[in-house]
């Protein structure tokens, strides 16, 4: 497959996602400007100005007509999709990192980092549907986690917060009450931060990728594991492809390690995996950093890597990929 | 044959250890051995911490680990770090933390040599100081005279500039130099070298006898750390030896061109993958940047091209274009060798050998930045073979010959 290179980000990539028709690709960067692509040809449509930081994270409604985004300029925003401009603005005490809507819209789930004497917290925001309605004021705040909380997502039926980062443990919130209903295995578990969680398309099971170097993939529900995938190197992204049985895993070593090594030890390919055999089925290189963020298309035909090098890579799979056998 | 090389040449690595050792033997610096793993652990005040994790930094590199807090405390410092590992920050975050807001009034000054360097750390201290409220000025060459006096007449905390544009300035008392407390050279054996030392020195005359001193580079020859010593007060000192300067993550190759003429022939073969990614091509004079661009053009080659001698609004243009990804090749002369962060270069020319060989690990650290890998590929006809061979002794790196896949290097 040749990819399609897409030029615009003047630093790294932290995030990736495409709307629910899979026609638009939402990019976020250390730049302060998230990007709006068309998911086929990989044209720029826009960007959203206004952040005054490296932006973590962003989420859009189902209906494709709102974007949300978490800074580390210490606010989420919320903008309108089609005309960027921005509507609200979430302020919080410590840089914002992971935020995420419900089902419905109506809620959004947004996480805070530890700074200085601020524990990091995972928030619910009602999300108002006239934005005249719209306040700053929370439904709920879950403290008590140590460590940075890199990714908070909704579970089924908004009933329950899934949240994982760097203490290595997922934890499952009931998302009226704040109560912590599940926490991951500690031997069974990871064993160093985890970078990133994605969920399959019918929220059932997701995979969490780690520094560990190994992704895992857990029931939603009882947050049993179900499959490790195991890797040489740092996991920073990891999605579940929506049409087909694989996981692709996306990372390298550190950013800080990357120019004192050589080339060989970078490890920049996105790494597809059998998601229920755990084998290997093949990589895509071409980043010359680590890749920090990946994306499947809803329509599963095709994939998305952002890395610490500044690129968003838009690959479309070759018939080959549909008609693996394992 | 090392011992054979002639007195004082900068190639002579046997001389420069020797130097070396007899500076670093001296009673004249001072010791300092903390590390501090994260930022928070730094005592930096809120708001700069707040720039910092804006900015997108998560935690300190090597450098920054060692030397951002000794800077804070006031302390002279020397600090070389290999090419794109954070010295910038360093020198920013060391400044900003020290600065008194409530005075707008000149308190730093940050000297570059080039006008694109003195920009590019100019928007470094400024995102990283946003939270402080900080005001600082680029202060450079080829721009309104008038329109640097107005805006160091109405008050900013740091200037960053080159030189001759700073000296005029202090000279006509548009920058007052009286609460001036810091002074920091980047790219420091380049600004106490040859060309610029006069004005180095004359600055300095100019500023007040109290004053905190602070030099970053990613080479520190003897030479310059010798000069270091008549402005500096016990520097706390952070240093990289000669055969550890290089960067592993940029693979270096050459392909061997038996003439000069057979240079642009290479380069449009090469041309293709030049352009998948941002490449740029280091030729040695000003002159030869004009040709080479008219001949790649004439040949249907998108090119972008700049000097010093180009006008500054030209200059700007190009760097901004090169920045965002609407060029993707630059052809141009040791301008640009030091210094500059543009995320997506991954492939840097040596199109002509660097005459001086600092300047090669200056060249080739334009690729393989903080976080990513990088290819330089040096063009070498049978005139450059020994400077090659005594580049790659010198900074313990091993340079191979260019394989046919170089598009699988990218």
């Amino acid at each position: 497959m040749r990819p399609i290179l897409m030029k615009g980000h003047e630093r790294p990539l932290t995030f990736l996602r495409y709307n629910r028709d899979g026609d638009l690709l939402f990019s976020c960067a250390k730049d302060h400007t998230p990007t709006v692509w068309y998911a086929d040809n990989g044209d720029r449509l826009g960007t959203y100005r206004g952040h005054n930081g490296a932006v973590w994270t962003c989420d859009v409604s189902r209906d494709s007509a709102r974007l949300i985004t978490g800074s580390a300029d210490q606010t989420a925003k919320l903008w309108d999709v089609s005309t960027g401009k921005e509507l609200f603005s979430f302020r919080f005490d410590a840089p914002a990192r992971s935020v995420e809507f419900a089902i419905g819209d109506a809620l959004a789930v947004v996480t805070t980092d530890n700074f200085m004497d601020h524990v990091p917290t995972v928030q619910v925001k009602r999300i108002a549907e006239d934005i005249d309605d719209q306040t700053e004021e929370s439904a709920l705040v879950i403290t008590g986690i140590k460590g940075r909380i890199n990714r908070a997502v909704w579970g089924p039926l908004n009933r329950t917060i899934i949240t994982a980062g760097e203490d290595a443990t997922v934890r499952i919130w009931d998302s009226e009450t704040g109560q912590l209903l599940k926490e991951s295995d500690k031997e069974s578990g990871h064993q160093k931060t985890i970078s990133s969680l994605s969920k399959s398309l019918d929220w059932s099971h997701f995979i969490t990728g780690s520094l560990d170097k190994s992704a895992k993939l857990w029931d939603t529900r009882t947050l049993t594991l179900i499959k490790t995938y195991v890797t040489e190197r740092p996991v920073n992204a990891v999605d579940i492809s929506p049409t087909h049985d694989t996981v692709v895993l996306g990372g390298g070593q550190d950013a800080m390690n990357v120019t004192m090594t050589d080339r060989r030890a970078g490890k920049f390919e996105a790494k597809f995996y059998h998601k229920i055999l755990q084998e290997e089925i093949g990589g895509v290189k071409g980043h010359f950093g680590p890749i920090n963020a990946l994306a499947f298309n809803p329509d599963g035909r095709s994939f998305s890597s952002g890395g610490e090098d500044g690129y968003v890579r838009l690959h479309h799979f070759d018939s080959d990929y549909f008609s693996i056998k394992m | 044959m090392a011992g054979l090389a002639p007195e004082g040449s900068q190639f002579d690595d046997k001389q420069y250890d020797k130097k070396m050792q007899e500076i670093l033997t001296e009673d004249f610096f001072t010791s300092y051995d903390d590390v501090c793993e994260s930022f928070d652990s730094m005592g930096l005040q809120e708001n700069l911490l707040r720039g910092i994790y804006a900015y997108g930094f998560e935690k300190p590199s090597a450098i920054q680990q060692r030397g951002i807090v000794p800077f804070c405390k006031g302390l002279d410092v020397i600090q070389q770090a290999q090419s794109g590992t954070g010295k910038t920050a360093t020198f920013c975050s060391g400044i900003l933390q020290q600065l008194d807001y409530g005075l707008v009034e000149c308190q730093a000054l940050v000297l570059a040599p080039t006008r694109e360097l003195a920009q590019q750390i100019e928007k470094v201290m400024r995102a990283l100081g946003d939270y402080l409220g900080v005001k600082v000025h680029a202060c450079v060459g080829g721009t309104s005279v008038r329109e640097d006096q107005r805006i160091l007449a109405s008050g900013v905390h740091v200037v960053v500039g080159t030189p001759g544009r700073v000296f005029d300035m202090l000279r006509r008392q548009s920058l007052r130099p009286d609460n001036i407390k810091m002074f920091v050279l980047d790219e420091a054996d380049e600004m106490l070298s040859r060309g610029f030392k006069d004005q180095i020195y004359d600055i300095f005359q100019l500023l007040p006898s109290k004053i905190q001193v602070g030099v970053f580079s990613a080479t520190m020859p003897p030479e310059a750390l010798e000069i270091t010593r008549k402005f500096m007060n016990k520097p706390v000192r952070i240093l990289v030896k000669r055969d550890e300067l290089t960067l592993e993550g940029i693979k270096q190759f050459y392909v061997n061109i038996d003439k000069e003429d057979w240079k642009l022939d290479t380069l449009c073969d090469l041309y293709e993958t030049l352009a998948i990614t941002q490449s740029v091509i280091f030729v040695n004079t000003r002159r030869k940047v004009d040709w080479l661009t008219d001949k790649m053009r004439s040949r249907d080659h998108t090119v972008s091209a700049t000097h010093g001698d180009m006008d500054q609004n030209t200059r700007d243009i190009i760097m901004r274009e090169f920045r965002s990804g609407s060029s993707r090749v630059l052809i141009t002369t040791d301008l640009l060798a030091r210094g500059i962060d543009v995320q997506q270069v991954s492939l840097v020319i040596n199109y002509d050998l660097p005459t001086q060989p600092e300047n090669y690990l200056h060249r080739i650290g334009r690729s393989g930045r903080f976080g990513r890998k990088g290819v330089a590929i040096n063009f070498v006809t049978r005139d450059d073979e020994r400077m090659l061979f005594d580049i790659q002794r010198f900074y313990n790196v091993t340079v191979e010959e260019l394989p046919a896949n170089v598009a699988d290097l990218l």
